[in-house]
């Protein structure tokens, strides 16, 4: 085990699994990467006692540095014996590090518990101005920078001429830990990485929190020859030192293998703090090895800070650009869902702005039993089962998840077009819903670099086969939602029911408005009805009587009488037909089965009465049975099969057929003539009341069987329609929902 | 062959009182028709009160009622009639100008024997009168504890 070289804690027994030449990618959060025991041999160290400055460990190599023997168990002397002063004052402060600059050797202090740490590397003389003047000018550069790209692109530029590094990545976290390369500067010596994606697994949660303490780590030789601190064991602590803090730590075999993997002999990598947060990192690579003096490193940290500070300030401010934005677009749907009928229409017409809204490529609104989708979404049944899924959950007025398939394993199957789902329930009680899609996050990933293509190298860790790694790592995820967008779709909850609340009363105020209206029609047309015939029945009753006193009337009276006569009459008959109308409104339907051949029979038998003369060939069908008001259909019958019979009047023989059929959901029955027909043109004028496509001279009538026809229809829940050629005749048909099935749409 | 017993037209509307008048004479009916002009009156009448107190005769032989009237309504008529136990049996034809459901609904909760709507067509609603009295004052048999007492 490699390990056995660098940890000597021999307790935890999960290490001894691991094996050196197969390194599972697991137990890389398992190494304990902070206690090697060892470190790189670019620079020394020595552990110091305070009180009496004694040394309690020294790197192997220490002697080296400090040009003399040091002896374990003895005062320091030498270089930092000098400095000892100023050490003590530091170690008594607040100060985390203190950096001192000898000759040409960097030393750098830090505590590991009650001990001081001295690190101790070579330093050029004039590294120093060198750093002095890349920085002055990187923070112009970084001044002139509109946006984020820009910034990390100038940074990684200028990390990239400072160290000397072949390829300088600056790679971002996403929520979960995965990293994606998001600019990169440098001389061709190494791949290019950019856009490459790596799962959160290829830097583990132990070394996250290490480059959260410590923000610069440096490798100058991925071959290097480990050297051990002597003692091993520490002898106040009695365990492996804490090299937390330190900077020459040795690291851990598999990220050397990692590097290997990588192509490079050298790395570099510094923090980017956001917020205390870890935000991402610059990775700097050689190809071959490379040491980057202590100077240089703390300037390389200066200005990945100063990155920081500059990131920090563009995501507050996108942030706030976000919600405004998002705010805007709220208003300009609550804008649009205010001025519709329906807040449905409002959103639907707005479909760019109801997607923007969360930055969803699809969306779905449910409501009233119907389903309206736009842009990219699952099939009307998914969504079904999405809801019935919603639906069983306690608390869904607003739901957010960018892994849909994870909480409810059945979205597998449409991870495509809704792995990521914002749902928002605006009604409990009549089951509406709006949700927003987002794919499935591998469909719209930009491949920076397609992994694919690249001829595979050895080794199973390898950013080339972790890209595939993330791939599986991410599927059945989408993009998340951001904290703005799912605030937004709260908010536009809380508009729509306020919409919805507010519209519904409206609704009730204008039926308690149309309530009391209908009361008054009701009392209206109540004494128009015995108010308004008893005049016409009046007028003609007295006419009749005059005409019986024949002998004082000449022949031209008795024709004014009989006209006067004929216009009350037909004045009577609206009013009779009239209130028909009215009456059908208020009516109640008694719906049983009802046979429609009885009907026709008897209304072909009540119609012919007053049609003896006429000469018609009836061809009526055998029909099937109706689910209606009986009294209701014979009208429907009568009033049909009378047009039919009027309007055939020239024709000799007329001919009048009756069919009918049966469907699924429905009955559907026809009337048709050879009669004088209508044009089409005034087809919607057919069921209008009082509206007659014939001069009254030419066939009577008041203008409103068919309205009453069509009304009766309606009140069935059912359709009719006519079809009409002038001079050929014309057609009625009507369809009737059977028992148990609803509304008849087309 | 029974006494002769008058029939009780009551109808507010002088028009309709005249043609039904005028039907009801082309019956030849021999029966005295007495007229009302409101439920009140018709009420006094049947109850030999007011103007028509001290009358003999007993009951009508049918009651021909309008059912909008000023005072009382024909409605209201119906529901006295039919609640007294004197009056109950004789029949009472509802006689309206329309054929609103409520009404009939109501008159039959109330228990009219006939309702009939007066026909805007004169033939017809002569036909309707003279059909309501030969069949009330001629074939019909009332019940024989509504004959009046032998005079």
């Amino acid at each position: 085990m490699i390990f056995a070289k660098f940890s000597i804690r021999a307790e935890p027994s999960q290490y001894r699994s691991v094996h050196v030449n197969r390194p599972d990618l697991d137990s890389c959060a398992q190494e304990p990467i902070h206690v090697p025991g060892a470190i790189q041999p670019h620079g020394a160290m020595v552990v110091i006692r305070p009180s009496d400055m004694t040394v309690l460990q020294a790197s192997a190599n220490a002697t080296e540095f400090l040009g003399r023997p040091i002896a374990i168990g003895e005062t320091v002397d030498g270089v930092i014996d000098a400095h000892r002063n100023e050490i003590l004052t530091w170690h008594g402060s607040e100060e985390p590090e203190l950096q001192i600059q000898a000759d040409n050797l960097s030393l750098g202090f830090h505590r590991a518990g009650d001990m001081i740490v001295a690190e101790l590397e070579t330093s050029p003389s004039d590294a120093a101005d060198n750093v002095f003047l890349r920085l002055r000018g990187f923070a112009q550069q970084l001044a002139g920078q509109p946006d984020l790209p820009g910034a990390l692109s100038t940074t990684v530029r200028v990390m990239e001429k400072l160290t000397g590094f072949d390829r300088v990545l600056a790679y971002r976290f996403d929520g979960e830990w995965n990293g994606h390369v998001v600019a990169e500067a440098g001389n061709g010596r190494l791949p290019s990485y950019m856009g490459l994606r790596f799962p959160a697994g290829d830097i583990p949660p132990q070394a996250r929190a290490l480059y959260a303490l410590n923000h610069v780590r440096l490798i100058p030789d991925v071959n290097y020859q480990p050297v051990p601190l002597q003692p091993v064991i520490n002898p106040q602590t009695g365990d492996t030192l804490d090299m937390s803090s330190a900077q020459l730590r040795s690291v851990s075999p598999i990220h050397l293998e990692y590097m290997r993997n990588m192509g490079t002999a050298a790395s570099m990598s510094v923090s980017i703090m956001v917020d205390g947060r870890l935000w991402g990192l610059i990775a700097c690579h050689s190809h071959e090895p490379h040491n980057v003096p202590v100077v240089t490193r703390e300037a390389c940290d200066f200005i990945v800070q100063t990155l920081a500070m500059r990131i920090a300030a563009q995501e507050h401010a996108d942030e706030a650009a976000h919600s405004v934005a998002l705010a805007r677009i709220q208003g300009r749907l609550l804008g649009a869902m205010s001025v519709s009928q329906y807040w449905l229409d409002g959103l639907v017409s707005n479909v760019a702005d109801l997607l923007a809204q969360v930055a969803a490529s699809g969306a779905a609104i449910v409501a009233g039993g119907e389903c309206h989708t736009v842009g990219a979404t699952p099939t009307q049944d998914e969504i079904a089962q999405i809801i019935g899924w919603l639906a069983d959950r306690p608390d869904t007025e607003v739901f957010a998840t960018h892994a849909l398939p994870l909480d409810m394993p059945a979205a597998k199957d449409f991870a495509a077009t809704a792995s990521g789902i914002i749902a928002i329930r605006i009604s409990e009680l009549h089951e509406s819903w709006l949700i927003w899609f987002r794919p499935e996050v591998l469909r719209t990933v930009e491949w920076g670099g397609d992994p694919h293509k690249v001829v595979r190298e050895q080794g199973r860790i390898h950013p080339r086969v972790s890209f595939e790694r993330w791939s599986e790592q991410v599927r059945l995820h989408a993009a998340p939602w951001a904290e703005a967008e799912i605030t937004a779709a709260r908010d536009l909850r809380a508009a729509i029911v306020g919409i919805v609340l507010r519209k519904a009363e409206e609704l009730a105020q204008l039926s308690s408005e149309l309530q009391r209206s209908n009361k008054e029609l009701e009392a209206f047309s109540y004494s128009v009805s015995h108010d308004l015939r008893a005049p016409f029945r009046h007028i003609v009753g007295f006419a009749q009587l005059l005409r019986e006193r024949e002998n004082v009337l000449d022949e031209k009276s008795k024709h004014y009488l009989q006209t006067i006569s004929e216009a009350a009459l037909s004045a009577g008959r609206l009013v009779d037909d009239l209130l028909n109308f009215s009456q059908l409104g208020r009516a109640s339907i008694a719906h049983k089965t009802v046979d429609m051949n009885k009907l026709v029979a008897e209304v072909v038998r009540s119609v012919m009465i007053n049609n003896e003369d006429r000469a018609i060939e009836w061809a009526i069908d055998t029909l099937p049975p109706a689910w209606g008001d009986a009294t209701l259909l014979r009208q429907v019958w009568f009033n049909l099969i009378e047009n039919a019979v009027k309007y055939s009047r020239p024709r000799a023989p007329a001919r009048i057929s009756v069919t009918g059929t049966t469907e699924n959901d429905r009955t559907t029955y026809t009337v048709s003539d050879n009669g004088v027909g209508f044009d089409m043109a005034y087809v919607d004028k057919l069921f209008g009341v009082f509206q007659r496509l014939q001069r009254v001279e030419d066939f009577e009538g008041t203008g409103i069987g068919l309205a009453l026809v069509r009304r009766i229809i309606e009140r069935h829940s059912g359709i009719i329609r006519g079809e009409g050629e002038v001079d050929k005749g014309a057609t009625f048909v009507f369809a009737l929902p059977k028992e148990g099935k609803g509304k008849i749409l087309a | 062959m029974p006494e002769l017993r008058p029939i009780l037209l009551v109808e507010d509307n002088p028009r309709d009182l005249e043609l039904t008048l005028a039907a009801l004479e082309k019956c030849q009916l021999a029966n005295e028709i007495v007229i009302a002009r409101d439920g009140a009156e018709a009420m006094d009448y049947l109850l030999g009160a007011g103007n028509h107190a001290g009358k003999d005769g007993g009951n009508p032989t049918v009651v021909l009622l309008d059912l909008k009237l000023p005072k009382i309504d024909g409605l209201e008529v119906l529901e006295k009639i039919k609640k007294d136990a004197n009056l109950r049996h004789i029949p009472v034809v509802m006689l309206t100008s329309s054929r609103e459901e409520q009404d009939l609904v109501r008159s039959y909760e109330l228990g009219v024997n006939a309702f009939v709507v007066k026909p805007v067509e004169f033939n017809e609603f002569f036909k309707a009168i003279q059909d309501l009295g030969v069949f009330w004052a001629i074939l019909n048999e009332p019940p024989p504890g509504s004959r009046p007492n032998a005079s």
